[in-house]
């Protein structure tokens, strides 16, 4: 037989952290992902099918990924803007705003949700703006698609950052000499060294929004058929107690989520073997 | 004369724009939100604020947080250094496949992490009832919590170590055992201080994330007042209440919590950007 499973190896300790690495491993998140599996099996395509096949689940699961794409989408543009500017100009905060774009990454899901409420409620500060101008924020799509812009925000900045900062100089004065405008430089030649990781980020950012339950609920008003995100609908059937209705909402996420992923390392491998580094 | 133009920049009333663009919009998007947690909070004085931290759910709150994360913290983090000196000093097929399998719960919605130990542990469950009937029950209660927690910062540590260990290869460690040192001995003296500040990083976002774990816990945690009900979970009933001042104070320390974390995070990248994974992941 071929290639051994594990080549011998004089460095000690195989043992205790194969043993440490699969027994948590199994315990945390294999033995949890293969209940979900197994319960969704045992009940079979049909019933998952009919617990999942009701106008409010595909409500839900629409507005989720309708939703989640366009905050994305707009993190995309404000992503790589971000990262052009905090890598590439100098100006006083540069360092403040840079630490601050993790920001949403550590300020726990629930806060961001209550602080994004008070904001946008009509008698928030910028809710009340809004109110002003005759339209709502909070309790409506809108207001979601902000709380999903906030979780997703650091993705796309972060992938790209680097990569910006390891464009060699001679790229650009090579373009420049050969009598390319400022604008011609930045699309035909800076932009798509950056695609690759900006749609990393874009992925990245995508696949957190879909999945986002703590800063999303309090701003969304949760109303049946309007601002009832997907996970929104796992909490309710747990709390009736449906289990299979619960799983079967889980596995469709699970299966988007998956085939995300799946998306993400193609991309990571077709960008890496366009260009040299990413 | 004209003004000299590097071809690597724009002209000034652009770039002038664009900086003041990025200002706005995280004027707006991040430091907006984080302001008004502090604002709301101290709406009728920091007497309030501090008087409503001490009514016994809250203080009980702030306990089982500090619990959890005193279980969950350490627990992944001996996962991750196993995990990175297994993945790292081996050979074995299937290595891009553990990979993916420890990455996993990141893309997993926590909902859908919640529902997971749920249907794993919980009471209904044969393993779970198993353990309810003999005095241990996991969901509804402290293990499933932690449990709960793990699962969402499970990748973290490893994550953070597994690039660091790679780019130091084994050499280090393979000299130290020629020269007669024992398994341990190599870990404590070679390999842990070349990866302390990576582990140090990762643990810190393990931590952040651990204290503020809302989705994953609000399933497995059946929100039992004063007793299962973490941080985050008592800001969500108390904002239910309308106790808005007790909730924005509790999530004002949590606040604190994110600010410490992206401070201790941006000076550990300034000092030791070198010995990290997360400055030169690229």
């Amino acid at each position: 037989m071929g290639r051994p499973l594990v080549h011998r190896s004089p460095i000690p300790g195989l043992g205790i952290s194969a043993g440490i690495t699969l027994t948590m491993l199994s315990i945390v998140v294999i033995l949890p992902i293969g209940a979900l599996l197994l319960k969704g099996a045992s009940a079979g395509f049909v019933t998952l099918w009919s617990e999942v096949n009701t106008p409010r689940i595909w409500g839900s699961l629409w507005l989720s990924f309708r939703l989640s794409f366009l905050a994305a989408l707009f993190n995309l543009v404000f992503g790589v803007l971000l990262a052009w500017v905090l890598v590439r100009y100098h100006f006083v905060g540069r360092r403040i705003l840079d630490a601050a774009v993790d920001l949403p990454f550590a300020l726990p899901t629930a806060v961001a949700g209550i602080a994004l409420t008070a904001l946008y409620a009509p008698n928030g500060a910028f809710g009340s703006i809004a109110k002003e101008l005759g339209f709502k924020i909070a309790y409506t799509p809108l207001g979601i698609f902000l709380a999903l812009v906030f979780v997703g925000l650091p993705f796309v900045t972060r992938t790209v950052q680097p990569v910006i900062a390891e464009i060699e100089a001679e790229v650009e004065e090579v373009s420049a000499t050969l009598g390319a405008s400022r604008l011609y430089t930045i699309i035909h030649v800076i932009l798509p060294m950056l695609t690759p990781a900006a749609l990393t980020g874009f992925a990245l950012s995508l696949a957190r929004a879909v999945g986002e339950y703590g800063s999303v609920i309090f701003i969304a008003g949760n109303i049946p058929f309007k601002t009832e995100i997907a996970p929104l609908l796992i909490v309710i059937k747990l709390e009736e107690f449906n289990y299979v209705g619960a799983t079967a909402i889980g596995l469709t996420m699970l299966a988007i989520s998956f085939v995300m992923l799946l998306v993400i390392n193609a991309i990571q491998i077709l960008s890496r073997r366009r260009i040299g580094y990413v | 004369m004209s003004k000299f133009i590097s071809p690597r920049t724009e002209r000034p009333i652009l770039r002038w724009t664009l900086i003041a663009i990025t200002f706005a919009f995280m004027a707006v998007m991040l430091f907006a939100p984080l302001i008004i947690v502090f604002f709301e909070a101290l709406r009728n004085g920091a007497v309030a604020a501090v008087e409503s931290l001490g009514n016994p759910e809250a203080a009980a709150a702030i306990k089982l947080t500090l619990i959890v994360a005193a279980c969950a913290v350490p627990l992944n983090a001996v996962f991750g250094v196993a995990a990175a000196w297994f993945i790292t000093k081996f050979d074995f097929r299937g290595k891009a496949f553990l990979i993916t399998l420890i990455d996993l719960p990141f893309s997993i919605s926590p909902v859908v992490a919640g529902l997971c130990i749920v249907l794993t542990f919980g009471s209904a469950t044969m393993v779970g009832g198993w353990l309810t009937d003999n005095g241990y029950p996991i969901v509804f209660a402290l293990p499933g919590i932690i449990l709960a927690s793990m699962f969402v910062t499970f990748p973290f540590v490893a994550r953070e170590l597994i690039p660091v260990m790679i780019e130091q290869g084994r050499a280090e460690e393979e000299a130290a055992l020629t020269l007669g040192a024992s398994g341990w001995r190599v870990f404590f003296t070679v390999t842990l201080p070349n990866i302390r500040w990576a582990l140090l990083y990762g643990v810190l976002l393990c931590n952040a994330r651990a204290m503020g774990e809302f989705g994953a816990v609000a399933i497995v945690s059946g929100k039992i007042r004063g007793q299962t009900a973490t941080m985050p979970i008592t800001i969500e009933m108390l904002y239910q209440e309308y106790l808005s001042i007790a909730a924005f104070s509790l999530a004002a320390v949590l606040a604190l919590l994110a600010l410490v974390t992206l401070l201790l995070k941006t000076a550990l990248e300034l000092r030791f950007a070198d010995q990290l994974a997360a400055t030169h992941r690229a």
